[in-house]
């Protein structure tokens, strides 16, 4: 074999790897103790895809599983008081092989933490560690799962800072997390997360906490590492804009379940579920007038709007908690039993009620290798 | 083209040059030595742990009277009621303090002097006239800081009672803050269930009087010595066995236990025969009143230092508790970091702050509680001294007759100092490890 046909190979590993999906969420279920009452089902029957160098966009109000969805994957959630009821996160290792995230022991998890997923968090003012400097802590990051020297690390870790976008990353690197601002302590935060070139970065609201400016730069950042690493990004966030500029692939949750799934440009063009109309509707633009905006209940209480699925005629209804469930609903006996995630259009999915039409269903899991950048490079 | 190149590069040094996008430019000082009067109390202590514990072994060793032979008591024990209660060598004496120094000069001294001015000694001590002082007075027993009621040198005493409260209260202190820190550290880490019950030990613990634990570990400890020390058990089973065995051999009949030990009681003949034979066996071992003043003091050590760590346990629980739900310990779990990492890299050095502050005030607390449980009697006995139990017999000889001040101002004004200082390091040490303090 020469050394041509090895990288020819090699090259085309790669463009495989590309084209499988890196994570897959497939009905997990997970759930929380509630001391004296019943247990709290926080995520119920998600199902979503991550493809590399694609930013799937989560999105829905506070308390739908967002987090959830995303700590699961790092086994992050206290257990006690959570536990993974059902379904399974299957990871694509660099190799090729399948590994299930939320069955790992804890010191398998270890060496995917940090080193293949890693994670931005919402706060940067509080997810640096006070008494250690900034340098300390990307140091720390890459000592954990490289077999660098400390002067090799620190090299990493200035590389990294200026990669991020801090200036005078030699000098800064020495300095403690207070003497920065927000949007630099979550290029920091960003820089910890990327020392050790991760394949999937789960950013869990990474510019709530930020301003508008500091915002855009941010995102921007993370939109340029996404396609200079072929990394895959986990978006978890509940502002639509963000998703519009950023998403390629959008997952909407309600109430622990994905309502809708789609491409981003799908999803904004003609979204299905009447909650993802309401979330849309309720977006106030410079160009009407109202004197009052629309609430996302002014949507989903009017029935007409549950009839405008494909397919409402033939019985399949859009899930909904606080609707009375169809008269023929096939519930399964399992708590997310009444709900199924159908392809309901090409590339397109609907969290529907799991009625007599729906039964059997047999649509594909939701995934979308779609990418905004090669319709992009398409057109030009 | 080549132009704008250069100029581009004209542009971009320009912009570096700005000194505000550069990192601010820090002075390099050690955090250690930035607070001075950290430093200071620092030097005031090592001072006086260096001269106090340095001098043990001098202030604890016999003391030897005027010809260098020894006098069989140690030197802070060593003393004669005749130079009772006299002021510090410098302070200016009146006619009673006079006339008491005179008695308290060696008869033999005082008689030689008598001889040589041509006078009895009687005459001696009568004329309080300045030729006669001058005579006397290189003969007098020099007290540096006073003396006390039994004519023993406060001086003397100080240090061998600074070596002791001194090593009492950091000892216990450290004790007690090791403790406190990895229990309510560990509590708090763990949580759940395990916590629960970590805690409401403590509590229990609280509610218990902490004399009463300082006085059951005392006597526990106490008897263990003495039992170490006479084996009195197993030598009484000894002897019983011994009488039991011998009945069995010569009549036949098997005695109990309790009436083999009626028959020695009975038998004083038999029984002095058996405890010679005992002692062969089981020799008493001796230790000596040092080892025995030793093992008293590292009893009373540990007594206070295993009771107060409850309240650091507690501190430090709470402060655990809440940086646990800090994110930067999720986003450290996030990067792969093993629990035990985290709880050492992570939580400890959060903790300095708390753990410093706690333990400077956990010193002088141990020096206090040393000097009340050594008024009843636990741990440092008189005649050793402490500064906490001379501190407390200086307070007697306050009075509106006649007061000897010295026995009181000296012990606070070394306990008062050595207790500021503490503080000053304290605060000292907590500013060089909290990074936001940096200048």
């Amino acid at each position: 074999m020469t050394e041509s046909t090895i990288e020819q190979t090699q090259s085309t590993t790669k463009s495989v790897l590309a084209e499988q999906p890196i994570m897959q969420v497939n009905n997990l279920a997970v759930s929380f103790d509630n001391g004296s009452g019943p247990r709290i089902q926080a995520v119920d029957g998600v199902r979503m895809t991550v493809y590399p160098r694609q930013t799937l966009a989560v999105v829905g109000e506070s308390g739908c599983g967002k987090s959830v969805t995303s700590m699961s994957s790092m086994q992050l959630i206290p257990r006690p008081p959570g536990r993974f009821d059902r379904g399974e996160i299957l990871y694509r290792l660099e190799d090729g092989t399948v590994v299930n995230l939320i069955e790992l022991s804890e010191a398998e998890m270890r060496k995917i933490r940090g080193n293949e997923i890693a994670m931005i968090f919402q706060e940067p003012m509080t997810s640096l560690n006070p008494v250690y400097t900034v340098g300390d802590q990307i140091i720390e990051a890459i000592t954990l799962h490289q077999d660098v020297t400390t002067k090799e690390a620190m090299q990493i870790a200035i590389d990294a800072m200026d990669a991020v976008g801090i200036p005078d990353p030699e000098g800064r690197i020495k300095a403690y997390p207070h003497q920065f601002s927000g949007g630099m302590r979550q290029r920091v935060m960003i820089a910890m997360a990327l020392a050790c070139q991760p394949r999937l970065l789960l950013a869990d609201e990474p510019t709530t906490a930020l301003d508008v400016t500091i915002q855009a730069q941010i995102l921007e950042l993370i939109k340029d590492l996404k396609s200079t690493r072929d990394m895959a990004v986990m978006l978890i966030t509940h502002d639509l804009g963000v998703v519009a500029e950023n998403a390629d692939v959008v997952c909407v949750m309600y109430a622990g379940r994905v309502v809708e799934f789609a491409n981003v440009y799908d999803l904004y063009a003609n979204p299905m579920h009447p909650y993802t109309r309401g979330l849309l509707a309720s977006i106030p633009t410079v160009y009407t007038k109202l004197d009052r905006l629309t609430t996302i209940t002014e949507i989903v209480d009017n029935p007409e709007e549950f009839k405008k699925l494909p397919g409402a005629d033939q019985g399949i209804t859009p899930w909904w908690p606080w609707k009375d469930a169809p008269s023929d609903l096939c519930k399964r006996d399992e708590p997310a039993g009444d709900y199924v995630l159908r392809k309901v259009a090409k590339d397109h999915w609907v969290g529907v009620w799991r009625t007599q039409a729906v039964k059997n269903d047999e649509s594909s899991p939701p995934e979308l290798a779609f990418r905004v950048a090669d319709q992009e490079s398409a057109t030009d | 083209m080549a132009n704008d190149g250069a100029k581009i590069e004209e542009c971009v040094e320009q912009v570096e040059s700005i000194s505000a996008l550069r990192a601010p430019q820090r002075r390099k000082d050690n955090p250690l030595t930035r607070s001075l009067a950290g430093m200071l109390g620092m030097g005031v202590l090592g001072v006086m742990f260096l001269v106090c514990l340095g001098s043990l072994p001098w202030t604890l060793s016999a003391g030897v009277d005027a010809d260098g032979q020894s006098i069989g008591v140690p030197r802070y024990d060593a003393g004669s009621p005749k130079a009772g209660r006299l002021p510090p060598s410098w302070w200016v004496y009146d006619e009673q303090d006079i006339e008491r120094s005179t008695k308290a000069i060696e008869p033999a001294v005082l008689e030689q002097i008598a001889l040589e001015h041509g006078s009895t000694v009687d005459q001696l001590i009568e004329a309080q006239d300045e030729a006669t002082l001058d005579l006397v007075k290189p003969y007098w027993p020099r007290y540096w800081l006073g003396s006390d009621t039994l004519g023993r040198s406060l001086g003397v005493r100080l240090l061998a009672g600074g070596g002791i409260s001194l090593t009492i209260g950091i000892a216990a202190a450290l004790i007690s803050v090791s403790i406190g820190t990895i229990y309510g550290a560990f509590a708090a880490y763990v949580g759940g269930k395990v916590d629960s019950v970590m805690m409401r030990a403590v509590d229990v613990l609280y509610g218990l009087p902490y004399i009463l634990l300082v006085v059951l570990l005392a006597v526990a400890s106490d008897a263990m010595v003495d039992e170490w020390v006479t084996h009195n058990k197993a030598k009484a089973k000894w002897m019983q066995n011994q009488v039991v065995e011998t009945q069995f051999q010569e009549t036949g009949e098997k005695l109990s236990r309790a009436d083999a030990r009626i028959l020695l009681g009975e038998d004083q003949q038999l029984h002095d025969e058996l405890v010679t034979q005992a002692l062969a066996l089981y020799p008493r071992r001796e230790i000596s009143a040092g080892t025995r003043t030793m093992l008293d003091v590292l009893t009373l050590l540990v007594a206070i230092g295993g009771v107060s760590w409850l309240t650091m346990a507690r501190v430090i629980r709470g402060q655990v508790l809440s940086l646990k739900n800090q994110q930067f310990v999720e986003a450290a779990q996030a990067i792969g970091g093993s629990p035990t990492r985290i709880f050492v890299r992570h939580l400890l050095p959060n903790l300095i702050g708390p753990i410093v502050v706690y333990a400077t005030l956990a010193v002088p607390q141990a020096i206090l509680q040393e000097s009340f449980l050594s008024f009843l009697g636990i741990g440092v006995k008189p005649p050793l001294p402490s500064w906490g139990n001379l501190a407390a017999e200086g307070l007697g000889e306050l009075n509106t007759y006649r007061s000897h001040w010295w026995l009181l101002f000296f012990p606070c004004l070394l306990l008062g100092v050595t207790l500021l200082a503490m503080n000053f390091v304290g605060e000292g040490l907590r500013e060089a490890f909290d990074p936001k303090r940096q200048r």
